[in-house]
């Protein structure tokens, strides 16, 4: 697919054809307007319904178009997750379990389901704590927290996060990963923008780089941050991957590129008992 | 007593102040008005709300009050006068008028004021979706009670940001309005901008999904708050009633 958004004269993002596998984590990195937030806007559907401009192709779920679906509805099947923790929150609730109800309420759902479902859903995010709290005075961390409990206990099966952590310190950001972990085991498909790469190299099960609009490199995280044409697309190496590259430019034969801290390790204890 | 008053149907207490209210301007005694802020006061310290409720009276009703008063007071004419300069009169005719209207300002306004402290916003608007109002209606008030603390919020961070940049917020009347171009300006500017992430929100929880809505939060009308407004609509026509007949005689 390609759009290009109203207000601008060239294409945000170019001819990008990208599948994701059912229960696969799918990490989309990039430089900053690489057209990463743009790519999330699309599959959730707010592109071109919501922000206007030309777009070309189409996106599949299932083999369904999701042209064909309600822009409400599709909230069943994707669950959308952005940065900015301050505006995830509906505004019109004073709990958080009330919060975390709401999108389940606009769904009709009976509402003895909406408390089993809610009480579930604070439990696994681990924020039972805040049940009574108002959403408005929880930290940034604790307000996406609760952002992630609110589109989980929708319990859709497709995840699009956006940078969830940009705007969080870094126990927030480990706080948000464990969530993610925990999706991921609960056999979700995810759609990850993220900017911390060793993470990424941690849990990601695809790495999908884009570079000023369009697809350039597509793999399973050894594959690409292994590969020295990703520092072409200005995007950052996890710690472990750009250390191992090094060595094996100056000239030690490696025979693969570590970019966990796990296999770093390994591969540091080999060497050491060699 | 104080939660049997708190759980009545939001709908009911509304009756309740406004007959209670609007009676007082028809009853042809003064005395009535007072008699029932003297019950709106009792009713806010039977709920334990009665110094939060003086001190809510007094900031916002008081100052309208003796205004309306001294206004009526002095410029209602009269026959028996007792002091005159100018245009401005007291007279016996007078002091009646203006007692009669304070009275009964005073009994709507402090009977709408303790509806208001004895009924959350969000029993007023889940009583209105009963009553019909559209999802987007509720939403729409609800969020907007929420903005107002948060936007407070928000200007001091702003009105701090600006100090630190040299702006000077605080002193004279005239240094303070100089201020409000760079404080406002970015508050509303980033209200706006935010709208649009509050509506991807909004879409991310299924808002405008066309299918009914559930509500957790229920307000229900019981048979005991149907029987309350019964009586109190009668006893209302009847004070209407007998101050038709009281004319007519």
């Amino acid at each position: 697919m390609s759009f290009t958004y109203a207000t601008a004269k060239d294409s945000s993002v170019r001819d990008i054809d990208l599948t994701i596998e059912q229960g696969e984590l799918c990490a989309l990195v990039g430089a900053n307007g690489s057209g990463k937030t743009t790519v999330c806007n699309i599959i959730r559907g707010f592109i071109p319904r919501f922000h206007t401009g030309e777009m070309s192709g189409q996106v599949l779920i299932n083999g369904e178009d999701i042209k064909e679906t309600n822009l409400g509805l599709l909230a069943l099947q994707i669950g959308f997750v952005f940065q900015n923790p301050f505006v995830q929150i509906s505004g019109s609730k004073d709990t958080v379990f009330e919060e975390v109800a709401f999108g389940l309420e606009n769904l009709g759902v009976d509402v003895d389901i909406i408390r089993s479902r809610v009480e579930e859903t604070l439990e696994l995010i681990g924020i039972q704590h805040l049940r009574d709290s108002n959403p408005f005075d929880l930290s940034g961390g604790q307000k996406q927290r609760v952002a992630f409990a609110s589109i989980l206990a929708m319990d859709p099966p497709i995840f699009v996060i956006d940078e969830p952590t940009s705007q969080l310190d870094p126990q927030g950001t480990e706080d948000i990963f464990e969530i993610i972990k925990l999706l991921k085991n609960n056999g979700k498909t995810i759609l990850l923008v993220e900017h911390k790469m060793e993470l990424i190299a941690e849990y990601a099960d695809h790495v999908v780089v884009l570079d000023d609009g369009a697809l350039v490199m597509s793999g399973t995280t050894s594959e690409v941050f292994g590969s020295p044409e990703l520092a072409t697309h200005r995007v950052a190496y996890p710690q472990y991957a750009e250390a191992a590259l090094g060595v094996r430019e100056s000239g030690v034969p490696l025979a693969r590129i570590a970019v966990t801290r796990e296999e770093a390790l390994a591969d540091l204890t080999e060497a050491m008992h060699s | 007593m104080a939660s049997r008053i708190r759980a009545l149907y939001p709908g009911t207490k509304l009756i309740i102040a406004l007959a209670i209210g609007i009676s007082a301007f028809i009853v042809p005694t003064y005395w009535f008005g007072f008699a029932a802020f003297g019950l709106a006061v009792i009713v806010a310290f039977v709920c334990g709300e009665g110094k939060a409720y003086l001190k809510l009276v007094r900031n916002s009703l008081l100052i309208l009050l003796i205004f309306m008063f001294v206004m009526r007071l002095l410029f209602s004419g009269g026959k028996t006068i007792y002091w005159q300069w100018g245009y401005m009169i007291i007279s016996a005719e007078s002091i009646a008028v203006s007692l009669a209207f304070v009275s009964g300002v005073l009994a709507l306004g402090s009977f709408l004021l303790l509806f208001f402290m004895l009924t959350p916003v969000k029993d007023i608007t889940a009583a209105l979706s009963n009553a019909g109002l559209p999802p987007s209606g509720t939403y729409v008030v609800l969020s907007a009670i929420q903005m107002i603390p948060e936007m407070r919020k928000q200007s001091a961070t702003i009105m701090d940001a600006q100090k630190t940049r040299g702006v000077e917020t605080e002193g004279k009347l005239f240094t303070r309005i100089k201020a409000f171009v760079p404080t406002l300006g970015p508050l509303i500017l980033s209200s706006i901008a935010s709208t649009e992430e509050r509506v991807i929100t909004l879409e991310s929880r299924g808002f405008t999904a066309p299918v009914p809505k559930t509500r957790l939060y229920v307000v229900t009308k019981r048979r005991v708050d149907t029987t309350i407004e019964i009586i109190v609509i009668v006893a209302f026509v009847a004070v209407i009633a007998g101050r038709i007949a009281l004319s007519l005689l």
